[in-house]
Protein backbone atom coordinates (compact mmCIF):
# COMPACT_ATOMS: atom_id res chain seq x y z
CA UNK A 1 0.00 0.00 0.00
CA UNK A 2 3.08 2.13 0.67
CA UNK A 3 4.02 1.91 -3.10
CA UNK A 4 0.59 2.38 -4.43
CA UNK A 5 0.50 6.02 -2.02
CA UNK A 6 3.87 6.86 -3.42
CA UNK A 7 2.86 5.90 -6.90
CA UNK A 8 -0.61 7.39 -6.89
CA UNK A 9 0.74 11.00 -5.46
CA UNK A 10 3.44 11.01 -7.91
CA UNK A 11 1.18 10.44 -10.99
CA UNK A 12 -1.56 12.85 -9.29
CA UNK A 13 1.10 16.09 -9.09
CA UNK A 14 2.61 14.84 -12.75
CA UNK A 15 -0.59 15.44 -14.42
CA UNK A 16 -1.68 18.37 -12.22
CA UNK A 17 1.45 19.97 -13.78
CA UNK A 18 0.63 18.36 -17.08
CA UNK A 19 -2.82 20.03 -17.55
CA UNK A 20 -1.13 23.39 -16.08
CA UNK A 21 0.93 22.94 -19.23
CA UNK A 22 -1.52 22.57 -21.76
CA UNK A 23 -3.24 25.65 -20.94
CA UNK A 24 -0.32 27.91 -21.36
CA UNK A 25 0.13 26.46 -25.32
CA UNK A 26 -3.10 27.06 -26.32
CA UNK A 27 -3.92 26.39 -29.64
CA UNK A 28 -4.46 30.11 -31.71
CA UNK A 29 -8.50 29.81 -32.27
CA UNK A 30 -8.68 29.01 -28.74
CA UNK A 31 -6.46 31.85 -27.59
CA UNK A 32 -8.21 34.41 -29.66
CA UNK A 33 -11.76 32.94 -28.36
CA UNK A 34 -10.30 33.63 -24.55
CA UNK A 35 -9.05 37.64 -25.52
CA UNK A 36 -12.62 37.91 -26.81
CA UNK A 37 -14.64 37.58 -23.64
CA UNK A 38 -14.94 41.46 -23.47
CA UNK A 39 -16.48 42.13 -26.59
CA UNK A 40 -20.09 43.19 -26.85
CA UNK A 41 -22.83 41.36 -28.37
CA UNK A 42 -26.07 42.38 -29.10
CA UNK A 43 -29.83 40.79 -28.25
CA UNK A 44 -29.92 40.21 -31.99
CA UNK A 45 -26.48 38.15 -32.46
CA UNK A 46 -27.43 36.20 -29.44
CA UNK A 47 -30.48 35.27 -30.92
CA UNK A 48 -29.13 33.61 -33.78
CA UNK A 49 -27.88 31.26 -31.93
CA UNK A 50 -29.98 29.33 -30.81
CA UNK A 51 -29.42 25.84 -31.27
CA UNK A 52 -28.12 22.99 -28.95
CA UNK A 53 -24.91 22.71 -31.15
CA UNK A 54 -24.56 26.61 -31.42
CA UNK A 55 -26.04 27.44 -27.79
CA UNK A 56 -25.14 31.16 -26.55
CA UNK A 57 -27.02 32.41 -23.52
CA UNK A 58 -27.54 35.72 -21.44
CA UNK A 59 -27.29 35.63 -17.87
CA UNK A 60 -27.24 38.54 -15.80
CA UNK A 61 -25.57 40.83 -18.67
CA UNK A 62 -22.80 38.39 -19.65
CA UNK A 63 -23.11 36.35 -22.48
CA UNK A 64 -22.01 32.34 -22.28
CA UNK A 65 -21.23 29.90 -25.16
CA UNK A 66 -22.93 26.78 -23.41
CA UNK A 67 -22.72 24.55 -26.87
CA UNK A 68 -19.90 22.63 -25.18
CA UNK A 69 -21.19 22.07 -22.14
CA UNK A 70 -24.96 21.34 -22.90
CA UNK A 71 -23.93 17.80 -22.92
CA UNK A 72 -23.04 17.82 -19.00
CA UNK A 73 -25.88 19.78 -18.06
CA UNK A 74 -27.35 17.81 -15.04
CA UNK A 75 -31.05 18.67 -15.72
CA UNK A 76 -33.48 17.35 -18.07
CA UNK A 77 -32.33 17.21 -21.62
CA UNK A 78 -35.07 19.65 -22.53
CA UNK A 79 -34.80 22.49 -20.20
CA UNK A 80 -31.39 24.30 -21.29
CA UNK A 81 -32.01 24.25 -25.27
CA UNK A 82 -35.16 26.12 -24.71
CA UNK A 83 -33.38 28.73 -23.34
CA UNK A 84 -30.49 28.94 -26.13
CA UNK A 85 -29.91 32.63 -27.79
CA UNK A 86 -32.08 34.37 -25.09
CA UNK A 87 -31.81 35.56 -21.60
CA UNK A 88 -32.20 33.19 -18.96
CA UNK A 89 -31.24 35.07 -15.88
CA UNK A 90 -34.60 34.61 -14.02
CA UNK A 91 -34.37 31.10 -14.84
CA UNK A 92 -30.73 30.61 -13.55
CA UNK A 93 -32.04 32.29 -10.68
CA UNK A 94 -34.68 30.39 -10.14
CA UNK A 95 -34.28 26.66 -10.57
CA UNK A 96 -35.67 23.65 -9.26
CA UNK A 97 -38.56 24.57 -6.97
CA UNK A 98 -37.25 28.20 -6.66
CA UNK A 99 -33.88 27.54 -5.78
CA UNK A 100 -30.49 29.74 -7.09
CA UNK A 101 -28.06 27.50 -8.89
CA UNK A 102 -25.23 26.63 -6.99
CA UNK A 103 -21.89 29.07 -5.94
CA UNK A 104 -19.90 26.73 -8.30
CA UNK A 105 -22.41 27.11 -11.19
CA UNK A 106 -21.36 30.59 -11.41
CA UNK A 107 -17.98 29.16 -11.33
CA UNK A 108 -18.43 26.76 -14.04
CA UNK A 109 -20.38 29.98 -16.18
CA UNK A 110 -17.58 32.32 -16.31
CA UNK A 111 -15.37 30.10 -18.43
CA UNK A 112 -17.82 29.62 -20.57
CA UNK A 113 -18.46 33.81 -21.20
CA UNK A 114 -17.92 35.33 -24.59
CA UNK A 115 -18.70 38.69 -24.65
CA UNK A 116 -20.96 41.29 -22.41
CA UNK A 117 -24.84 42.01 -23.47
CA UNK A 118 -25.41 44.92 -25.22
CA UNK A 119 -28.61 46.87 -24.16
CA UNK A 120 -29.54 48.33 -27.62
CA UNK A 121 -30.97 46.26 -30.64
CA UNK A 122 -27.83 46.32 -33.34
CA UNK B 1 -19.42 -18.91 10.88
CA UNK B 2 -15.78 -17.94 10.63
CA UNK B 3 -16.71 -18.26 6.96
CA UNK B 4 -19.65 -15.41 6.87
CA UNK B 5 -17.30 -13.09 9.48
CA UNK B 6 -14.46 -12.71 7.07
CA UNK B 7 -17.16 -11.60 4.38
CA UNK B 8 -19.14 -9.11 6.30
CA UNK B 9 -16.41 -6.23 5.47
CA UNK B 10 -16.53 -7.00 2.03
CA UNK B 11 -19.90 -7.16 1.67
CA UNK B 12 -20.52 -4.23 3.53
CA UNK B 13 -18.18 -2.20 1.46
CA UNK B 14 -19.54 -3.65 -1.79
CA UNK B 15 -24.00 -2.57 -0.45
CA UNK B 16 -22.86 0.43 0.56
CA UNK B 17 -20.68 1.50 -2.67
CA UNK B 18 -23.07 0.01 -5.01
CA UNK B 19 -26.15 1.59 -3.41
CA UNK B 20 -24.43 5.16 -3.73
CA UNK B 21 -23.13 4.90 -6.57
CA UNK B 22 -26.56 3.49 -8.20
CA UNK B 23 -28.54 6.65 -6.66
CA UNK B 24 -25.87 9.12 -7.85
CA UNK B 25 -25.35 7.53 -11.19
CA UNK B 26 -25.31 10.72 -13.88
CA UNK B 27 -27.01 10.16 -17.12
CA UNK B 28 -26.79 11.62 -20.55
CA UNK B 29 -22.80 12.85 -19.56
CA UNK B 30 -19.64 11.51 -21.63
CA UNK B 31 -17.85 8.53 -20.50
CA UNK B 32 -15.27 10.26 -18.90
CA UNK B 33 -17.08 12.46 -17.34
CA UNK B 34 -19.48 9.84 -15.71
CA UNK B 35 -16.35 7.67 -14.71
CA UNK B 36 -14.84 11.05 -12.73
CA UNK B 37 -18.07 11.71 -10.93
CA UNK B 38 -18.72 7.47 -10.20
CA UNK B 39 -15.20 7.35 -8.81
CA UNK B 40 -15.75 10.11 -6.41
CA UNK B 41 -18.68 8.72 -5.42
CA UNK B 42 -17.03 5.69 -4.68
CA UNK B 43 -14.22 6.78 -2.66
CA UNK B 44 -16.72 9.21 -0.81
CA UNK B 45 -18.36 5.35 0.11
CA UNK B 46 -14.63 3.80 1.02
CA UNK B 47 -13.80 6.98 3.53
CA UNK B 48 -17.52 6.43 5.37
CA UNK B 49 -16.97 2.18 5.73
CA UNK B 50 -12.60 3.38 6.53
CA UNK B 51 -14.58 5.40 9.37
CA UNK B 52 -16.79 2.38 11.00
CA UNK B 53 -14.18 0.32 10.78
CA UNK B 54 -11.39 2.05 12.82
CA UNK B 55 -14.33 2.20 16.15
CA UNK B 56 -12.87 -0.06 19.02
CA UNK B 57 -16.00 -1.41 20.19
CA UNK B 58 -15.83 -5.35 21.06
CA UNK B 59 -19.56 -5.93 19.85
CA UNK B 60 -18.50 -4.46 16.20
CA UNK B 61 -15.18 -6.74 16.02
CA UNK B 62 -17.55 -9.80 16.60
CA UNK B 63 -19.61 -8.70 13.66
CA UNK B 64 -16.70 -7.54 11.39
CA UNK B 65 -14.34 -10.28 12.02
CA UNK B 66 -12.32 -9.50 15.24
CA UNK B 67 -10.41 -5.63 15.49
CA UNK B 68 -7.49 -6.55 13.70
CA UNK B 69 -8.78 -7.16 10.50
CA UNK B 70 -11.21 -4.19 10.80
CA UNK B 71 -8.03 -2.47 10.65
CA UNK B 72 -6.41 -4.43 7.84
CA UNK B 73 -9.79 -3.03 5.71
CA UNK B 74 -9.40 0.37 7.52
CA UNK B 75 -5.69 1.19 5.54
CA UNK B 76 -7.44 -0.93 2.56
CA UNK B 77 -10.29 1.26 2.53
CA UNK B 78 -8.83 5.04 3.03
CA UNK B 79 -5.85 4.12 0.40
CA UNK B 80 -8.40 2.96 -2.24
CA UNK B 81 -10.67 5.49 -1.69
CA UNK B 82 -7.68 8.33 -1.66
CA UNK B 83 -6.38 6.79 -5.33
CA UNK B 84 -9.80 7.30 -6.89
CA UNK B 85 -10.33 10.69 -5.08
CA UNK B 86 -6.81 11.51 -6.59
CA UNK B 87 -8.12 10.30 -10.23
CA UNK B 88 -11.77 12.21 -9.37
CA UNK B 89 -10.97 15.75 -10.72
CA UNK B 90 -8.23 14.71 -13.15
CA UNK B 91 -10.82 12.63 -15.26
CA UNK B 92 -13.05 15.42 -14.83
CA UNK B 93 -10.49 17.70 -16.43
CA UNK B 94 -10.03 15.33 -18.93
CA UNK B 95 -13.25 15.09 -20.13
CA UNK B 96 -12.36 18.58 -20.93
CA UNK B 97 -9.91 18.60 -22.51
CA UNK B 98 -10.66 17.69 -26.45
CA UNK B 99 -12.97 21.06 -26.50
CA UNK B 100 -10.47 23.36 -24.54
CA UNK B 101 -7.28 23.07 -22.88
CA UNK B 102 -7.79 26.27 -20.89
CA UNK B 103 -11.34 24.84 -19.33
CA UNK B 104 -9.44 21.55 -18.81
CA UNK B 105 -6.92 23.38 -16.37
CA UNK B 106 -9.67 25.35 -15.23
CA UNK B 107 -11.55 22.29 -13.97
CA UNK B 108 -8.78 21.27 -11.85
CA UNK B 109 -7.82 24.56 -10.32
CA UNK B 110 -8.05 26.10 -7.32
CA UNK B 111 -7.05 29.59 -8.60
CA UNK B 112 -9.75 31.72 -9.34
CA UNK B 113 -12.54 28.95 -7.64
CA UNK B 114 -13.98 29.47 -4.17
CA UNK B 115 -14.76 27.37 -1.26
CA UNK B 116 -16.60 24.30 -3.38
CA UNK B 117 -13.65 24.03 -5.29
CA UNK B 118 -11.36 25.00 -2.16
CA UNK B 119 -13.06 22.34 0.01
CA UNK B 120 -12.38 19.51 -2.25
CA UNK B 121 -8.50 20.65 -2.89
CA UNK B 122 -7.87 20.83 0.97
CA UNK B 123 -9.42 17.24 1.38
CA UNK B 124 -7.19 15.75 -0.70
CA UNK B 125 -3.73 17.86 0.57
CA UNK B 126 -5.34 16.16 4.05
CA UNK B 127 -5.38 13.23 2.77
CA UNK B 128 -2.20 13.40 1.01
CA UNK B 129 -0.74 14.31 4.64
CA UNK B 130 -2.25 12.02 6.89
CA UNK B 131 -1.22 9.25 4.48
CA UNK B 132 2.31 10.40 4.21
CA UNK B 133 2.58 10.46 8.10
CA UNK B 134 1.77 6.80 7.91
CA UNK B 135 3.25 5.87 4.48
CA UNK B 136 6.60 7.75 4.50
CA UNK B 137 7.52 9.76 7.28
CA UNK B 138 9.00 8.23 10.57
CA UNK B 139 7.61 11.15 13.27
CA UNK B 140 7.13 10.56 16.54
CA UNK B 141 3.61 8.64 17.87
CA UNK B 142 1.82 12.10 19.09
CA UNK B 143 2.94 14.34 15.62
CA UNK B 144 1.53 11.14 13.93
CA UNK B 145 -1.92 10.71 15.52
CA UNK B 146 -2.74 14.51 14.57
CA UNK B 147 -1.62 14.10 11.06
CA UNK B 148 -4.07 11.23 11.02
CA UNK B 149 -6.41 12.97 12.76
CA UNK B 150 -5.93 15.40 10.12
CA UNK B 151 -7.22 12.33 7.78
CA UNK B 152 -10.80 12.88 9.53
CA UNK B 153 -10.66 16.58 8.71
CA UNK B 154 -10.42 15.95 5.41
CA UNK B 155 -13.06 13.23 5.14
CA UNK B 156 -15.59 15.98 5.99
CA UNK B 157 -14.02 18.57 3.94
CA UNK B 158 -14.51 16.13 1.46
CA UNK B 159 -18.34 16.27 1.57
CA UNK B 160 -18.67 19.99 2.30
CA UNK B 161 -17.46 20.02 -1.37
CA UNK B 162 -20.31 18.24 -1.84
CA UNK B 163 -22.89 19.87 -0.34
CA UNK B 164 -21.20 23.51 -1.82
CA UNK B 165 -22.10 22.35 -4.89
CA UNK B 166 -25.72 22.03 -4.50
CA UNK B 167 -25.34 18.21 -3.74
CA UNK B 168 -27.71 18.15 -0.50
CA UNK B 169 -28.64 14.50 -0.60
CA UNK B 170 -27.68 12.15 -0.08
CA UNK B 171 -24.65 14.15 1.08
CA UNK B 172 -26.14 15.29 4.01
CA UNK B 173 -27.44 11.80 5.81
CA UNK B 174 -23.19 10.78 5.02
CA UNK B 175 -21.95 13.50 6.61
CA UNK B 176 -23.66 13.46 9.79
CA UNK B 177 -23.08 9.73 9.79
CA UNK B 178 -19.29 10.24 9.00
CA UNK B 179 -19.02 12.79 12.22
CA UNK B 180 -20.94 10.24 14.19
CA UNK B 181 -18.44 7.83 13.71
CA UNK B 182 -15.62 10.70 14.05
CA UNK B 183 -17.09 11.64 17.37
CA UNK B 184 -17.38 7.74 18.67
CA UNK B 185 -14.22 7.11 18.22
CA UNK B 186 -12.69 10.53 19.20
CA UNK B 187 -14.88 10.51 22.84
CA UNK B 188 -15.98 6.98 23.21
CA UNK B 189 -12.31 5.21 22.40
CA UNK B 190 -9.66 7.94 22.50
CA UNK B 191 -11.13 9.99 25.68
CA UNK B 192 -12.07 7.01 27.02
CA UNK B 193 -15.57 7.54 27.97
CA UNK B 194 -16.38 4.06 26.99
CA UNK B 195 -13.09 1.96 28.85
CA UNK B 196 -13.14 0.00 32.35
CA UNK B 197 -11.79 1.42 35.11
CA UNK B 198 -8.50 -1.00 36.13
CA UNK B 199 -5.92 -0.27 38.73
CA UNK B 200 -2.50 -1.65 38.65
CA UNK B 201 -1.96 -4.12 41.37
CA UNK B 202 1.54 -5.22 40.91
CA UNK B 203 4.37 -4.91 38.18
CA UNK B 204 7.18 -7.82 38.05
CA UNK B 205 10.29 -6.99 35.40
CA UNK B 206 10.37 -10.58 33.66
CA UNK B 207 12.84 -10.30 31.47
CA UNK B 208 15.12 -7.20 30.12
CA UNK B 209 13.04 -4.52 28.70
CA UNK B 210 10.11 -6.58 29.64
CA UNK B 211 7.54 -5.90 32.69
CA UNK B 212 4.52 -8.50 33.60
CA UNK B 213 1.93 -6.06 35.09
CA UNK B 214 -1.15 -6.83 36.90
CA UNK B 215 -4.40 -5.02 36.64
CA UNK B 216 -7.37 -5.05 38.84
CA UNK B 217 -10.98 -4.32 38.07
CA UNK B 218 -12.39 -0.95 39.79
CA UNK B 219 -15.82 -2.04 38.25
CA UNK B 220 -17.25 -4.56 36.72
CA UNK B 221 -14.81 -6.37 34.98
CA UNK B 222 -14.18 -7.39 31.31
CA UNK B 223 -14.45 -11.19 30.19
CA UNK B 224 -11.24 -11.99 28.65
CA UNK B 225 -10.16 -15.39 27.45
CA UNK B 226 -6.40 -16.60 26.80
CA UNK B 227 -5.01 -15.16 23.84
CA UNK B 228 -7.13 -12.15 23.40
CA UNK B 229 -5.53 -8.96 23.92
CA UNK B 230 -6.85 -5.74 25.53
CA UNK B 231 -6.26 -1.71 24.64
CA UNK B 232 -5.02 -0.10 27.92
CA UNK B 233 -4.14 3.27 28.76
CA UNK B 234 -1.98 4.31 31.53
CA UNK B 235 -2.50 7.57 33.85
CA UNK B 236 -1.08 8.95 36.76
CA UNK B 237 0.37 7.18 40.12
CA UNK B 238 2.18 8.24 43.15
CA UNK B 239 5.01 8.88 41.00
CA UNK B 240 4.18 7.73 37.55
CA UNK B 241 2.76 10.30 34.92
CA UNK B 242 0.92 8.32 32.58
CA UNK B 243 0.32 9.21 28.97
CA UNK B 244 -2.97 8.30 28.66
CA UNK B 245 -2.89 6.48 25.19
CA UNK B 246 -4.89 3.41 24.20
CA UNK B 247 -2.17 0.70 23.04
CA UNK B 248 -2.90 -2.76 22.35
CA UNK B 249 -1.37 -5.49 24.85
CA UNK B 250 -1.79 -9.24 24.64
CA UNK B 251 -2.68 -10.64 28.04
CA UNK B 252 -0.76 -12.56 30.27
CA UNK B 253 -2.99 -14.25 32.37
CA UNK B 254 -6.82 -14.36 33.68
CA UNK B 255 -7.31 -15.02 37.03
CA UNK B 256 -10.76 -16.01 38.81
CA UNK B 257 -11.16 -12.82 40.60
CA UNK B 258 -10.86 -10.97 37.43
CA UNK B 259 -7.44 -9.39 37.89
CA UNK B 260 -5.85 -9.76 34.80
CA UNK B 261 -1.89 -9.54 33.59
CA UNK B 262 -0.56 -8.29 30.50
CA UNK B 263 3.38 -7.85 29.62
CA UNK B 264 4.69 -4.82 28.13
CA UNK B 265 8.10 -4.92 26.42
CA UNK B 266 9.48 -1.54 25.50
CA UNK B 267 9.14 -0.63 21.98
CA UNK B 268 8.69 2.53 21.54
CA UNK B 269 8.74 5.72 23.62
CA UNK B 270 5.23 4.87 25.98
CA UNK B 271 5.99 1.12 26.36
CA UNK B 272 9.38 2.00 27.72
CA UNK B 273 8.23 5.03 29.76
CA UNK B 274 5.76 2.42 31.23
CA UNK B 275 8.46 0.23 32.17
CA UNK B 276 8.81 2.42 35.48
CA UNK B 277 5.24 2.21 36.02
CA UNK B 278 4.27 1.42 39.82
CA UNK B 279 1.45 0.02 41.75
CA UNK B 280 -1.54 1.94 42.52
CA UNK B 281 -1.72 3.48 38.54
CA UNK B 282 -5.21 4.22 37.08
CA UNK B 283 -5.45 2.65 34.11
CA UNK B 284 -8.79 2.25 31.59
CA UNK B 285 -8.88 -0.57 29.14
CA UNK B 286 -11.19 -1.21 26.01
CA UNK B 287 -11.75 -4.89 24.94
CA UNK B 288 -11.05 -7.83 24.83
CA UNK B 289 -10.41 -8.44 21.34
CA UNK B 290 -9.14 -11.22 19.23
CA UNK B 291 -10.00 -15.04 18.89
CA UNK B 292 -6.35 -16.08 17.93
CA UNK B 293 -6.61 -18.92 20.15
CA UNK B 294 -10.38 -19.42 20.21
CA UNK B 295 -12.09 -22.66 18.41
CA UNK B 296 -9.04 -24.78 18.36
CA UNK B 297 -9.66 -28.11 16.50
CA UNK B 298 -9.17 -31.43 17.66
CA UNK B 299 -5.81 -31.74 16.64
CA UNK B 300 -2.34 -32.25 17.39
CA UNK B 301 -0.81 -28.35 17.87
CA UNK B 302 2.16 -26.60 16.83
CA UNK B 303 2.81 -23.48 18.78
CA UNK B 304 5.74 -20.89 17.65
CA UNK B 305 6.47 -18.11 19.42
CA UNK B 306 9.11 -15.26 18.87
CA UNK B 307 10.14 -12.83 22.05
CA UNK B 308 6.91 -11.14 23.53
CA UNK B 309 5.24 -13.54 21.43
CA UNK B 310 4.81 -16.21 23.69
CA UNK B 311 2.44 -14.07 25.83
CA UNK B 312 -1.06 -15.82 24.11
CA UNK B 313 0.06 -18.90 24.50
CA UNK B 314 2.03 -18.34 28.11
CA UNK B 315 -1.65 -16.74 29.04
CA UNK B 316 -3.89 -20.32 27.63
CA UNK B 317 -0.82 -22.82 29.71
CA UNK B 318 -1.51 -21.22 32.73
CA UNK B 319 -5.10 -21.94 32.61
CA UNK B 320 -4.65 -25.64 33.04
CA UNK B 321 -2.61 -28.83 31.28
CA UNK B 322 -3.24 -28.64 26.98
CA UNK B 323 -6.32 -30.79 25.55
CA UNK B 324 -4.14 -31.83 22.97
CA UNK B 325 -0.30 -32.98 22.30
CA UNK B 326 1.00 -29.19 21.90
CA UNK B 327 4.84 -28.64 20.56
CA UNK B 328 5.94 -25.19 21.62
CA UNK B 329 8.53 -23.99 19.67
CA UNK B 330 10.00 -20.59 21.57
CA UNK B 331 12.64 -18.49 19.99
CA UNK B 332 14.08 -15.48 20.99
CA UNK B 333 17.22 -13.48 20.93
CA UNK B 334 19.28 -14.08 23.87
CA UNK B 335 18.69 -15.51 27.49
CA UNK B 336 17.80 -12.62 28.88
CA UNK B 337 15.19 -12.04 26.21
CA UNK B 338 13.84 -15.31 27.38
CA UNK B 339 10.63 -14.11 28.89
CA UNK B 340 8.69 -16.57 31.41
CA UNK B 341 11.21 -19.16 30.01
CA UNK B 342 11.47 -21.16 33.83
CA UNK B 343 8.01 -21.00 34.15
CA UNK B 344 7.26 -22.38 30.70
CA UNK B 345 9.74 -25.20 31.51
CA UNK B 346 7.92 -26.05 35.13
CA UNK B 347 4.27 -25.91 33.51
CA UNK B 348 6.00 -28.18 30.22
CA UNK B 349 7.42 -30.80 32.92
CA UNK B 350 3.73 -31.04 34.54
CA UNK B 351 1.94 -31.40 31.34
CA UNK B 352 2.47 -35.16 29.46
CA UNK B 353 1.29 -33.46 26.39
CA UNK B 354 3.62 -30.39 25.94
CA UNK B 355 6.62 -30.30 24.72
CA UNK B 356 8.66 -27.46 25.34
CA UNK B 357 11.76 -26.33 22.41
CA UNK B 358 13.72 -23.24 23.45
CA UNK B 359 16.48 -21.84 21.64
CA UNK B 360 18.12 -18.85 21.43
CA UNK B 361 18.85 -17.01 18.22
CA UNK B 362 21.00 -14.45 18.29
CA UNK B 363 20.70 -11.72 15.37
CA UNK B 364 20.26 -14.46 12.59
CA UNK B 365 17.24 -15.86 11.17
CA UNK B 366 16.27 -19.34 12.62
CA UNK B 367 17.09 -22.44 10.89
CA UNK B 368 13.51 -23.72 10.57
CA UNK B 369 14.40 -27.24 8.92
CA UNK B 370 16.43 -28.16 12.05
CA UNK B 371 14.36 -27.00 14.48
CA UNK B 372 10.83 -28.51 12.89
CA UNK B 373 9.86 -32.10 11.89
CA UNK B 374 9.84 -32.12 7.89
CA UNK B 375 7.90 -35.14 8.07
CA UNK B 376 4.53 -34.54 9.91
CA UNK B 377 3.92 -31.06 9.98
CA UNK B 378 0.94 -31.54 7.69
CA UNK B 379 -1.07 -33.49 10.89
CA UNK B 380 -0.41 -30.37 12.76
CA UNK B 381 -2.71 -26.84 13.51
CA UNK B 382 -0.12 -24.57 13.21
CA UNK B 383 -0.53 -21.14 15.44
CA UNK B 384 2.29 -18.54 14.78
CA UNK B 385 2.65 -15.03 17.01
CA UNK B 386 6.06 -13.08 16.89
CA UNK B 387 7.72 -10.66 14.75
CA UNK B 388 6.19 -10.29 11.14
CA UNK B 389 9.37 -11.35 9.34
CA UNK B 390 9.23 -14.80 11.87
CA UNK B 391 5.61 -15.06 11.22
CA UNK B 392 6.10 -14.55 6.79
CA UNK B 393 9.21 -17.45 7.25
CA UNK B 394 7.11 -19.79 8.99
CA UNK B 395 3.71 -19.30 6.66
CA UNK B 396 6.05 -19.84 3.31
CA UNK B 397 7.82 -22.55 4.84
CA UNK B 398 4.78 -24.33 6.44
CA UNK B 399 3.33 -24.06 3.54
CA UNK B 400 6.35 -25.55 1.46
CA UNK B 401 5.42 -28.66 3.64
CA UNK B 402 1.97 -28.87 2.42
CA UNK B 403 0.55 -27.45 5.59
CA UNK B 404 -2.60 -25.77 4.54
CA UNK B 405 -3.32 -21.91 4.72
CA UNK B 406 -6.08 -22.78 6.90
CA UNK B 407 -3.87 -24.80 9.13
CA UNK B 408 -1.87 -21.62 10.08
CA UNK B 409 -3.64 -19.11 12.40
CA UNK B 410 -1.81 -16.26 13.31
CA UNK B 411 -2.16 -11.93 14.24
CA UNK B 412 0.09 -9.44 12.78
CA UNK B 413 -1.11 -6.57 15.39
CA UNK B 414 -0.79 -3.59 12.87
CA UNK B 415 -2.30 -1.07 14.63
CA UNK B 416 -0.20 2.20 13.60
Amino acid sequence: MRLLYIFATLIFWLLVAAFWAGSLWLPPAEKSAAIAVGKSISPTELAKHSTPENCWVAIRGNVYDLSAYLPKHPSQPDILPSWCGKEATEAYNTKTKGRPHSIYADELLIKYQIGILASGKS
Amino acid sequence: MAMLRNLTIPLLILTCTASLIWWAFPERLSTARTLGIVLGWAGCSLLLVSLLLMLRETWLAQWLGGLERMYQWHHWTGTTAYVLLLAHPLILAADAWPNSRLLAWQTLSPFNQGWPIWSGWLSLLLLMSGLAATFILRIPYQIWRWLHFGLGIGVLLGLVHLTLLGISEPVLPILALAISFLGWRLIRDDFGVAARPYVVGSVKSVAEDIVEISLKPLAEPTVITPGQFILVAFFTGQKFCGRGEFHPFTVSSVSADHEICIAVKALGDCTRHIQSIEPGTLARMHGAFGTFLADRPPKPQLWVAGGIGIIPFLALLRTGPVDQPTMLLYLYRTEVDAAFLHELRTLANLDQQLSLKALATGDEAPDLKSLLDTQGLAKYECYLCGPPAMVAALRKYLHNRDVTPQQIHFEKFEFR
